[in-house]
């Protein structure tokens, strides 16, 4: 440490020290060079500040103090930037005695790192730092030049302020007699300052060189006991700030009490020191945010510095305790926590090679056991990390025969209840006996599995299998529950809404359905058979269950068993029939506004157009029904339906016997003769007897696409097989047509009005409104002359009817004056 | 002629429930569409020397007319009553059949033949089926053009099938309209 002996020189000693006494090492020549950047401040100092406050001081050491500005001033190019803030603002004249080391050797002691540590450990400190060659601190300094920089910049902002809490200090010291005063003066507001300040400094000695300066983890800690919100708040973070990059790669071990009485070298008995003291003050630190997460003042800062604590360091220990933590928020009220919480996990799920997968496991059962205790009542965000999650291509696949054995054995206890795999307490077992097993060797495996990057594949899949096995046990367990008929007490509080967790569900099963185990697949599509099923033939209390599922669900029902059918089942062509079923009659529950037409569009593509083969009869009930369908809702979803009917009809030839004019479908219309259009069942609609009427009224449709769309299929006839695909699906359209519509003008509106200003010559008073609206564009005087003829020939002919009136009141009024007098004649006569 | 006894009635019900399930309702209640009868009745099971057939109630009505010894068939014919007292569907009630059919099987058109010889559905001439068939339901074999061909039972689960090796038996034979041809003398 030669570098610091000579910069901190003592007061004592007199000024004019030649300058070739003060040997600059090459190293601190390069490091300014290298650095000049962050040494730019020590140019733009507030002398004169730090003059007029030293000065200020009424201190019989007023001389020395200044000598020694003095002097850094005159060398401040040379100094290293960091030591020098250091030693500004700490030397204290009290403690620059020399000191005499125990190898003889004379120096002049250092700024006490923890000046209010006692002495003996001060010295320590100061020992260990002195054991160590200067080369490596020099190493660990450089490597650390990014963060120091960071935390530089902090702490010059703070500077100001600080250096006068220091000089305040100062004052205190020397003028006993004002002392209390003073300490009456020495606000909150300035203790926070000094907390503060403290904060920064050990966290940056913590970075700096981490080995020697653990100790001052226990006094962060200390501070951020306070009782002071904000610094408890910073405290935390600093912590936080600090324990993301020291603590290693790896995870600590502490010795046994064995190792411990084994004789080991003076190195391995320092690392152990410093290990055992990272270990227990991050165990205090995580038990402290555990508490602190339970109190509502600090839970937002509690849980974010959880978060990226289990984010940046998955691997290291105590992250079960993080990881509780994490996921019992995962379902908060508080949308900023629940945000947090979620995206923390997914990036655990994401970045599976930070920890090796082992959390995967643990939060992935953690999740279950969540939606276990919460009986299903849960944010749908909870569920949606699960999507996050990744396995392997083939993991099912070779997984598939192990788990057949397994499941052969307990085949009479699954049929049950089907939702639990077993196969956790096996794997468990299997485990633990793999531990016992690889106890002794455990040090060498951890040295390999450190050493080899990659985990070795039988572990890997037994994780992953057992990820998988917990996610489904989780969506196995809310489509369970989605059936289960309410209990009176929660009937009335759920009337929307009451199954949270089944869209993320449903859609978590779509994504792995690869991955599903065969022998649950019967009972899964059982399950979503229910769920799907509605009320054509529920009795009594099922139907009380099944009509809080939305059309919406009900749909996604359909969709997810048919890709599970796909996804699995691809050698065997299988007819999921109910489904067809329940699509036919959700067709008709569907409403425009309240269900969600991406999803009718999505059944409609999976369902109808995907699909290999249809019955014809059951094609023809679809086509008619979707006919009728876009009939009468908005044009996004007529659109969906008439491109899956145009689909349909284009694949089934005898279909388009429906185009004929003739009722009745001749030999093709089978067993029913006459269409059924109530019929719950597409096969029994008789639909083939029917006839497409619908497209005629369709080609008039306001939507222009929609009306070429329907004048295209109605002229497709059963003679000719034109291949016209286009490669347009439902939801494309769908999409395509609903983002339109909000800034969709009918265009038939303009071009009719224009028909009729053509047309009509002699424009009457009733078309002039519509006509204001499209002829803007024309000269405006035009139409206002137009305008003023109009309403003078109106008033014209008002003004001639009042007259007409008069004239006929006159006229009669004579009449009767003459009939009058006829009469007086006669009596006169 | 006459309508069906109780125990009867039963097992031919139980029979056709296995092939249609609850379209057996649909069978039933179907209002018929022949005879001059301004108001369709329905039709009805009669049983005509150990033969049950399927028939309108206004043709009922007229072929009571005839004496029972001349009477030879009447509507449609969809079963019979064996010696043993059990009774058989026979290929004539394939159309009632496929119009309500709940469990399905279409085969590929190259095993098409095999099945009208008399086989049996095997895996490899499995075109499709209809999911949730369990074993000992009544299955329909449909062609891929969805000409139906003949009825079965099943002799595995759909998700058996899936697991099986192309050679094992999927739908046992029962009936098939080869029989037309093959059994013109029974028939």
């Amino acid at each position: 440490m030669p570098k610091k002996q000579k910069i901190v020189l003592p007061p004592e000693l007199p000024p004019d020290v030649p300058d070739e006494e003060i040997e600059v090492s090459d190293e601190d020549l390069q490091f300014v060079n290298e650095n000049l950047d962050y040494a730019g401040f020590l140019s733009s100092l507030d002398t004169k500040s730090i003059n007029k406050h030293v000065t200020r001081v009424a201190d019989v050491k007023e001389d020395a103090v200044e000598a020694m500005y003095e002097r850094r001033q005159m060398r401040k190019k040379l100094l290293d930037a960091k030591d020098k803030e250091e030693n500004e603002l700490k030397v204290d004249p009290v403690d620059a005695l020399p000191v005499k080391t125990l190898d003889g050797q004379l120096f002049y002691r250092t700024i006490p790192k923890t000046p209010r540590k006692s002495d003996g450990e001060s010295e320590d400190v100061a020992k260990d730092a002195n054991e160590n060659d200067g080369t490596q601190t020099s190493m660990v300094k450089l490597t650390k030049a990014e963060k120091r920089a960071k935390i530089k910049k902090i702490r010059k902002e703070a500077k100001k302020q600080a250096k006068e809490v220091q000089t305040e200090e100062v004052q205190n010291a020397s003028q006993a007699e004002v002392l209390d005063e003073v300490k009456t003066e020495l606000t909150a507001e300035e203790a926070r300052e000094r907390m503060k300040y403290r904060l920064a400094e050990l966290g940056t000695e913590l970075l700096m060189d981490p080995e020697s300066h653990i100790k001052s983890l226990k006094e962060m800690l200390d501070i951020s006991k306070d009782e002071d919100l904000g610094i408890v708040r910073l405290g935390l973070k600093s912590l936080l700030a600090v324990f993301k990059d020291i603590i290693p790669g790896y995870r600590i071990r502490l010795p046994t009490e064995k190792e411990q009485e084994m004789m080991v070298s003076k190195a391995v008995k320092k690392m152990r020191l410093y290990e055992s003291t990272l270990l227990n003050a991050y165990k205090a630190y995580v038990q402290k945010l555990v508490a602190l997460e339970q109190q509502a003042v600090h839970r937002r800062v509690a849980v974010r510095c959880i978060c990226t604590l289990l984010e940046a360091v998955p691997h290291f220990n105590f992250r079960e305790s993080l990881l509780a933590a994490v996921i019992k928020n995962i379902s908060s009220k508080d949308d900023v926590l629940r945000k947090m919480c979620c995206d923390t996990v997914k990036s655990l799920f994401i970045n599976e090679g930070k920890h090796g997968g082992e959390v995967t496991v643990d939060a992935v059962q953690m999740i279950a056991e969540l939606v276990k205790a919460h009986n299903c009542q849960l944010h749908p965000d909870s569920l949606e990390v699960l999507m996050a999650l990744s396995f392997d291509e083939d993991l099912g696949k070779r997984e598939s025969s192990e788990v057949d054995k397994k499941s052969n054995a307990k085949n009479s206890k699954k049929r049950k209840n089907f939702v639990e795999p077993k196969k956790l307490p096996e794997n468990e077992k299997k485990r633990s006996k793999k531990e016992v097993m690889s106890q002794t060797r455990e040090e060498v495996k951890a040295d390999y599995k450190a050493a080899s990057l990659a985990q070795d594949v039988a572990e890997r899949r037994r994780m992953q299998s057992e990820t998988l096995s917990a996610v489904f046990q989780t969506f196995f367990r809310i489509l369970k529950h989605a059936l289960q008929p309410r209990s009176e007490a929660n009937a009335v509080e759920c009337t929307s809404g009451s199954h949270p967790l089944l869209g993320q569900c449903l859609n978590g099963i779509g994504k792995f359905s690869h991955l599903i185990d065969l022998d649950f697949m019967s009972d899964l599509l059982d399950y979503l058979r229910k769920l799907s099923g509605n009320g054509s033939n529920v009795v009594g209390s099922s139907e009380n269950c099944l009509q809080h599922l939305t059309v919406s669900e009900r749909l996604q029902c359909c969709i997810v068993a048919f890709k599970v059918m796909r996804n699995n089942l691809d050698a065997l062509n299988v007819d999921l029939q109910d489904f067809f079923v329940q699509l036919y009659s959700l067709i008709l529950e569907y409403r425009p506004g309240r269900d969600r037409g991406e999803v009718l569009a999505e059944a409609l593509k999976i369902m109808l157009c995907v699909d290999r083969q249809h019955d014809m009869q059951r094609a023809a009930a679809f086509i008619k029904r979707l006919a009728t369908f876009s009939l009468c809702f908005g044009s996004a979803e007529s659109m969906a339906a008439l491109i899956t009917s145009r689909h349909l009809l284009l694949k089934n030839v005898k279909c388009r016997n429906l185009l004929e004019n003739d009722e009745g479908g001749g030999s093709v219309s089978g067993g029913i003769a006459k269409y059924q259009p109530y019929a719950s069942d597409p096969n029994l609609s008789g639909a083939l007897a029917s006839v497409l009427w619908e497209l005629n009224l369709l080609t008039k449709h306001y939507h222009p696409a929609l009306s070429a769309l329907a004048t295209s299929i109605s002229t497709m006839n059963s003679a000719n097989n034109q291949v016209c695909h286009s490669n347009v699906s439902p939801q494309q359209a769908f999409l395509a047509l609903s983002r339109e519509q909000e800034s969709f003008i009918p265009p038939s509106e303009i071009t009719r009005s224009n028909n009729k200003k053509k047309r009509g010559g002699t424009s009457s008073v009733s078309s002039a409104g519509s006509k204001l609206d499209t002829v803007s564009l024309v000269d405006r005087n035009e139409v206002k002359g137009k305008l003023c003829e109009q309403f003078s020939v109106l008033s014209d002919i008002v003004e001639n009817k009042r007259l007409r009136n008069e004239l006929d009141k006159t006229n009669l009024s004579l009449k009767l004056y003459d009939q009058y007098r006829k009469q007086r004649k006669k009596k006169t006569t | 002629m006459r309508p069906l006894d109780e125990n009867e009635t039963t097992q031919v019900f139980e029979k056709l429930f296995k092939f249609v399930g609850n379209n057996l309702k649909n069978i039933v209640e179907n209002p018929s569409l022949e005879g001059p009868d301004p108001n369709p009745g329905r039709y009805c099971f009669r049983l005509q020397k150990n033969r049950v057939y399927y028939v309108s109630e206004s043709l009922v009505k007229r072929a009571t007319n005839i004496k029972r010894d001349n009477l030879i068939s009447l509507g449609t014919q969809i079963g019979k009553f064996t010696k043993g007292g059990k009774f058989q569907l026979t290929i004539q009630s394939l159309n009632l059949l496929a119009a309500n059919a709940k469990h399905k099987v279409w085969l590929k058109p190259t095993s098409e033949m095999s099945f009208l010889y008399g086989n049996s559905v095997l895996k490899g001439g499995l075109g499709r089926i209809t999911e949730n068939i369990n074993p000992n339901d009544g299955v329909v074999v449909f062609s891929m053009s969805d000409v139906p061909l003949g009825f079965g039972v099943a002799a595995k689960s759909t998700q058996d099938c899936r697991k099986m090796d192309p050679n094992g038996t999927v739908v046992i034979h029962q009936s098939d309209i080869g029989e037309y041809l093959r059994l013109e003398d029974e028939l």
